[in-house]
């Protein structure tokens, strides 16, 4: 298997236009995976299941990620003139980091017995532009898995031949897999509640009164 | 022999019909399916009467409501085909008493059969032109 | 003729030493049906392969006539919810149920069907078949082994068996006041509704110790 940095390399070279970047991973046993933008994601797909050295023909796993919108504060060192004296300060300086959603495919090459070579997809938020492009036509297994992410992250693939949803039924509201997904309180009760199902309990049966 | 021969005569009813028979097997068979139906008619009369319910009534049978509009969907080629089996199908039962008996026949009788030929022919050329015989 | 529930119990047993058996038709009908119990051939989840399991030859559901899983609900006597129940199968199962004739058993097998089991809080799962329909016998396990299957059949057997059709304390699903159907759920915006059938369930009233 080629370095990712060239295949990185080749696949631009390759498909004119198409922005791909390495994405390291914070875990050190897990391979750093390829970002690619929607615009150009059907392309590079082809790409990799079509080039002599990948032949990446099997797509082993979709599957989406959520990432909210997340505040990091972060301590920083300021050099400021005071008095005509440079002196250093600690600030807190706030990050902002706005949320988006990630659908990850991984994929090996059952015909020259590699991979795997991990390609991402991101959306530009969490709301209005959750669109990427489907890969469907590239991998034929990616379709169910593609409505899986549809329906339990909402995320939408444009060009999936039959974009529904998958596991909850036409007419649920929201997709369960988001980190802010509330679900509906429908505890009736629970003989041995225990952590947060004691919580509920305790919302729903009020202790009585002191005699 | 001959005694043997008198024991049979004897055996057998003075007014010996052979179609008796049939219609006493035919009274058995019927009552023998009639019984059950009967007997699980008073059973239910007397101790389970039926409920039925739009649900129970229901036509398809796997647990999903059935989408569309009520009333089975069949293939029209089903029908055309149909159509079509029975002009083959008249005309052999036709066919074959003619051909027996087709020397003794007289000339009128010939022409009759074969205007009646040229009928469904005409039925099967027209089916042909229209392409029902090419199934799509 | 006096009817055999009457009869004196001597007489009974010195008929039968002469070798006449005089039995109630109640008794002659359910001791047929419950040798005859034909599943609905249905499976959700794990807990059917352990269904699939008691019917083959190592465990022999046959021994207790009930190896004819039909593939339809109107030729069927007994459902066994075997696994989970989904919310988004809920419906199905109870329009299944409403589907058979009477007189209908359910078996509840595994802790899924029975509560909801592991996946009790989560947001797809149902929290019990009992909620829609009403249960005869339920399996607990996960998932039951074919022999506990085999003893809630037994169970159920034992039930049917002492069952009366007519005087005053016919079986429930025999009287002539049982429903036909039961209510089937709703698919809603993000639990099926309504929640439970409160003619079938009702949530036990809890007070909290403090």
């Amino acid at each position: 298997m080629e370095p990712l940095e060239q295949l990185r390399a080749r696949a631009e070279a390759s498909v004119p236009g198409a922005v791909l970047e390495i994405v390291p991973n914070a875990c050190p046993a897990d391979p750093p995976s390829l970002r690619v933008d929607p615009g150009h994601a059907l392309a590079v797909a082809w790409f990799l299941r079509d080039d002599p050295q990948l032949r990446l023909d099997y797509a082993s796993n979709v599957t989406g990620v959520d990432w909210p919108e997340t505040v990091t504060k972060e301590k920083a060192r300021v050099k400021r003139m005071v008095d005509g004296v440079v002196k250093e300060f600690e600030t807190v300086v706030e990050k902002r980091r706005p949320g988006f959603l990630e659908a990850v495919y991984h994929l090996y090459s059952m015909e020259l017995k590699q991979g795997p070579v991990i390609l991402r997809q991101r959306t530009g938020d969490r709301d209005r532009a959750v669109t990427v492009a489907s890969l469907t036509p590239v991998w034929r297994g990616a379709e169910f898995q593609e409505r899986e992410i549809y329906d339990l992250y909402g995320i939408r693939f444009e060009g999936h031949q039959d974009l529904r949803r998958l596991l909850m039924w036409e007419g649920f509201e929201g997709h369960p897999m988001r980190r802010d997904y509330v679900e509906p309180d429908d505890y009736d009760y629970e003989p041995t509640p225990h952590a947060d199902v004691l919580e509920k309990a305790r919302k729903h049966y009020p202790a009585p009164p002191a005699s | 022999m001959v005694g043997q021969r008198a024991e049979r005569k004897q055996l057998m009813p003075a007014n010996y019909g052979p179609y008796w028979f049939i219609l006493v097997l035919l009274a058995a068979g019927a009552v023998f399916c009639l019984t059950p139906l009967l007997l699980a008619w008073l059973w239910a009369r007397f101790f389970m009467p039926g409920r039925p319910g739009p649900t129970k009534n229901a036509a398809y049978e796997c647990g999903l409501d059935s989408p569309g509009a009520d009333g089975p969907r069949f293939k029209s080629e089903y029908y055309l085909y149909g159509i079509l089996f029975l002009v083959f199908d008249v005309e052999a039962v036709f066919l074959f008493p003619f051909a027996a008996s087709f020397t003794g026949l007289p000339a009128g009788a010939a022409v009759g059969m074969l205007v009646f030929l040229l009928l469904l022919i005409e039925g099967l050329a027209w089916a042909w032109v229209k392409g029902l015989l090419t199934w799509k | 003729m006096t009817p055999a529930g009457s009869m004196d119990e001597g007489l009974r047993n010195e008929l039968s030493r002469q070798g006449v058996f005089v039995v109630k038709l109640t008794d002659l009908y359910n001791w047929g049906r419950k040798n005859s119990i034909w599943p609905l051939n249905f499976g959700l989840a794990c807990c059917a392969i352990e269904m699939i399991a008691a019917s083959m030859a190592r465990f022999d559901i046959s021994r207790f006539g009930a190896e004819v899983f039909r593939p339809s609900p109107r030729q069927a006597d007994l459902m066994i919810v075997a696994g989970t129940v989904t919310k988004k199968m809920a419906p199905q199962v109870v329009r299944l149920y409403n589907q058979m004739p009477d007189p209908k058993y359910v078996i509840a097998m595994g802790a899924c069907a029975i509560s909801g089991g592991p996946f009790k809080q989560g947001y797809n799962v149902l929290k019990g078949i009992d909620r829609y329909i009403p249960v005869d016998v339920s399996i607990p396990g996960c998932p039951p082994k074919p022999e506990a299957l085999l003893h809630a059949l037994i169970t159920l057997q034992k039930r049917i068996e002492s069952e009366q059709f007519a005087g005053p304390n016919p079986a429930p699903r025999l009287a002539r006041g049982a429903p036909g159907e039961y209510p089937v759920p709703r698919l809603g915006a993000h639990d099926i509704e309504p929640p439970f059938n409160p003619e079938v369930w009702q949530p036990p009233k809890l007070v909290r110790e403090e």
